[in-house]
């Protein structure tokens, strides 16, 4: 068994006031090739920005998610989550070990993560139309 | 044999070894095409609108066509419609992608109806956004006269529809052949695993080598398009096991698609066998076994994936432990075998067996008579009879699934409640 952190992004696509609302979901798991074997935490936060994100910025974004997550394990998201850069001018820019997911369990885990990552995102558009 | 030029664009900043890789594989495909690749080219750039590759690299492509006369060339990049035309007109040759490649392949294996069928829809799908430009390009050479003028884009496009809405119905009714096929099989009590893996793993030798059959085998890409099933035993237990197509980095979805009814062999198997090739570069054993949890991963239900780590006779044990240890997050259950030389394939079937669904072991007491040794026969057919003994009764000690033995127990109660009188069951 591995750990492991998945991360997915929602919310890349303009709102109609001009703004970028992003949700980022960490979630901290320990998984076996093809299956999810514990999920041991999971973190959101939101993000609001006025342009387009660019790679920095989601690096940025995926940092401050995890940097809440208490075990320690590699990053991984979806390659499209990083504009689909190769993976050693990715992770050279993170702090902790990143990797692109491979394994069967890994895509398991990132679903659920954009799960996470979409809900939270439409929750919290919900509430702001409410203001 | 026809000769083949190939050709790739690799993009800025991409891996090195990657990009080799993708250019062998496009070899082997050629090759097992029917192709003699003469000479490879690739550029390092972003893609050319017009040509895929620059203008200056068509041209070197155009005088190597003239020099060697090769009568194809090969992209490993996917072209559009306007890039094909261009490149057939500089070069003065036929120009086709990797996936055209792929699916001439496909149409020259192709041997069942279903499989026609399937290869027929997957060329629809590759032509479909294609078409209305294959007819604009027609019509720039067109006179006037019958049928000279009019929209043919729209018609075409419709014919395409049509025939792609019609071959889905078709496949759709052969599908439910197939799953009443593997209904009824489960019925029976047999439990079927299936053989997956990149293309030219040795999923076919491995298949011949558990079912004691000989079937077609060649050092080559996609020996298999239409999945094969044969019967095989383990401790008595009856099992189906089906060699199914190889899978392939970057499939497109509308090949994915096209294949779907062959790829459910797979993905409603009750065992999952993922071969390996682990003879390869590391590198390339990762790049294959991460094209097959792609392919996988959001299909397969519940049922347990065994890695079989095959032609193991072709290195060292050094490199082996190296080569298990680097790809342990990417193979589940793994068995280590040469389908080749027979090793580890008794180990495999053990493994096989400690994942298949759990049987019951019973008692079953019958009356002496026509009735009890036709139940008797039916156990023998259905499950595992470990015992039988006949005293003033017949006591069969049976293995098999809960249906079996709940309805061998309902016979019993029924024949021991009417004293063994025959008329009135």
């Amino acid at each position: 068994m591995r750990d492991i952190i998945a991360v997915d992004i929602s919310g890349r696509h303009r709102t109609s006031k001009g703004h970028y609302y992003i949700v980022c979901a960490a979630v901290s798991l320990s998984v076996s090739p093809d299956h999810i074997e514990k999920i041991h935490q999971v973190n959101t936060k939101a993000f609001r920005m006025y342009r387009p994100l660019k790679v920095l910025d989601v690096v940025h974004i995926i940092e401050r998610t995890v940097s809440n997550i208490k075990r320690e394990g590699v990053i991984v998201t979806e390659k499209g989550d990083m504009y689909n850069k190769p993976l050693s001018f990715v992770s050279s820019r993170f702090k902790d070990e990143f990797k692109y997911q491979e394994s069967i369990s890994e895509r398991l885990a990132v679903q659920l993560a954009h799960h996470i990552s979409l809900s939270s995102r439409k929750l919290l558009i919900q509430e702001l139309e409410k203001i | 044999m026809k000769k083949a030029v190939l050709v790739q664009r690799n993009e800025p900043e991409s891996e090195e070894y990657r990009n080799s890789s993708r250019l062998q594989e496009l070899k082997e495909l050629a090759e097992s095409a029917g192709y003699l690749v003469i000479d490879e080219i690739t550029q390092t750039k972003n893609p050319d609108r017009n040509y895929q590759i620059g203008r200056g690299k068509t041209d070197e492509l155009s005088w190597i066509v003239a020099e060697t006369g090769a009568d194809k060339i090969i992209f490993y990049n996917q072209l559009s419609i306007m890039q094909i035309y261009n490149i057939s007109q500089t070069c003065r040759c036929e120009t086709i992608d990797k996936f055209h490649l792929i699916l001439e392949i496909f149409a020259t294996k192709a041997k069942t109806k279903r499989a026609k069928y399937q290869v027929e829809l997957a060329k629809l799908h590759y032509e479909l956004p294609k078409a209305k430009t294959i007819v604009s390009l027609l019509k720039k050479k067109e006179r006037p006269g019958f049928m000279g003028l009019g929209s043919y884009e729209d018609s075409y496009e419709k014919d395409i529809k049509n025939r792609i809405s019609r071959l889905r119905n078709e496949l759709g009714r052969m599908q439910k052949d197939y799953d009443n096929l593997r209904t009824s099989r489960h019925k029976k009590g047999f439990s079927i695993v299936a053989l997956a893996g990149y293309t030219n793993a040795g999923k076919s030798t491995l298949f011949s080598e558990m079912v004691d059959e000989n079937v077609e085998v060649e050092n080559r890409l996609f020996t298999t398009l239409s999945p094969t099933t044969r019967s095989f035993q383990v401790n008595g237990r009856k099992l189906l096991l089906t060699d199914t197509v190889g899978f392939i980095e970057d499939l497109p979805h509308w090949l994915i698609d096209a294949f779907k009814s062959t790829l459910d062999e797979i993905f409603l198997a009750d065992v999952i066998l993922l071969v390996v090739d682990v003879s390869e570069p590391i590198e390339i054993i990762k790049k294959k076994l991460i094209a097959c949890h792609d392919t996988l991963w959001e299909q397969i239900e519940d049922a347990p994936i065994i890695t079989v780590l095959n032609k193991v006779d072709r290195i060292s044990e050094e490199d082996l432990d190296c080569r298990i240890s680097e790809i342990e997050y990417l193979t589940p259950n793994p068995i280590i075998i040469s389908a080749s030389e027979g090793t580890g394939i008794e180990t495999l079937k053990k493994k096989v067996f400690s994942y298949l669904p759990v049987w019951k072991r019973k008692d079953v007491q019958l009356p002496i008579s026509d009735s009890g040794m036709s139940i008797a026969s039916w156990l023998f057919d259905e499950g595992i009879v470990h015992n039988i003994k006949y005293t003033d009764r017949i006591i069969v000690d049976v293995e098999a699934r809960d249906e079996v033995i709940n309805k061998a127990k309902a016979v019993e109660r029924k024949l021991n409640a009417y004293g063994h009188s025959e008329d009135q069951l």
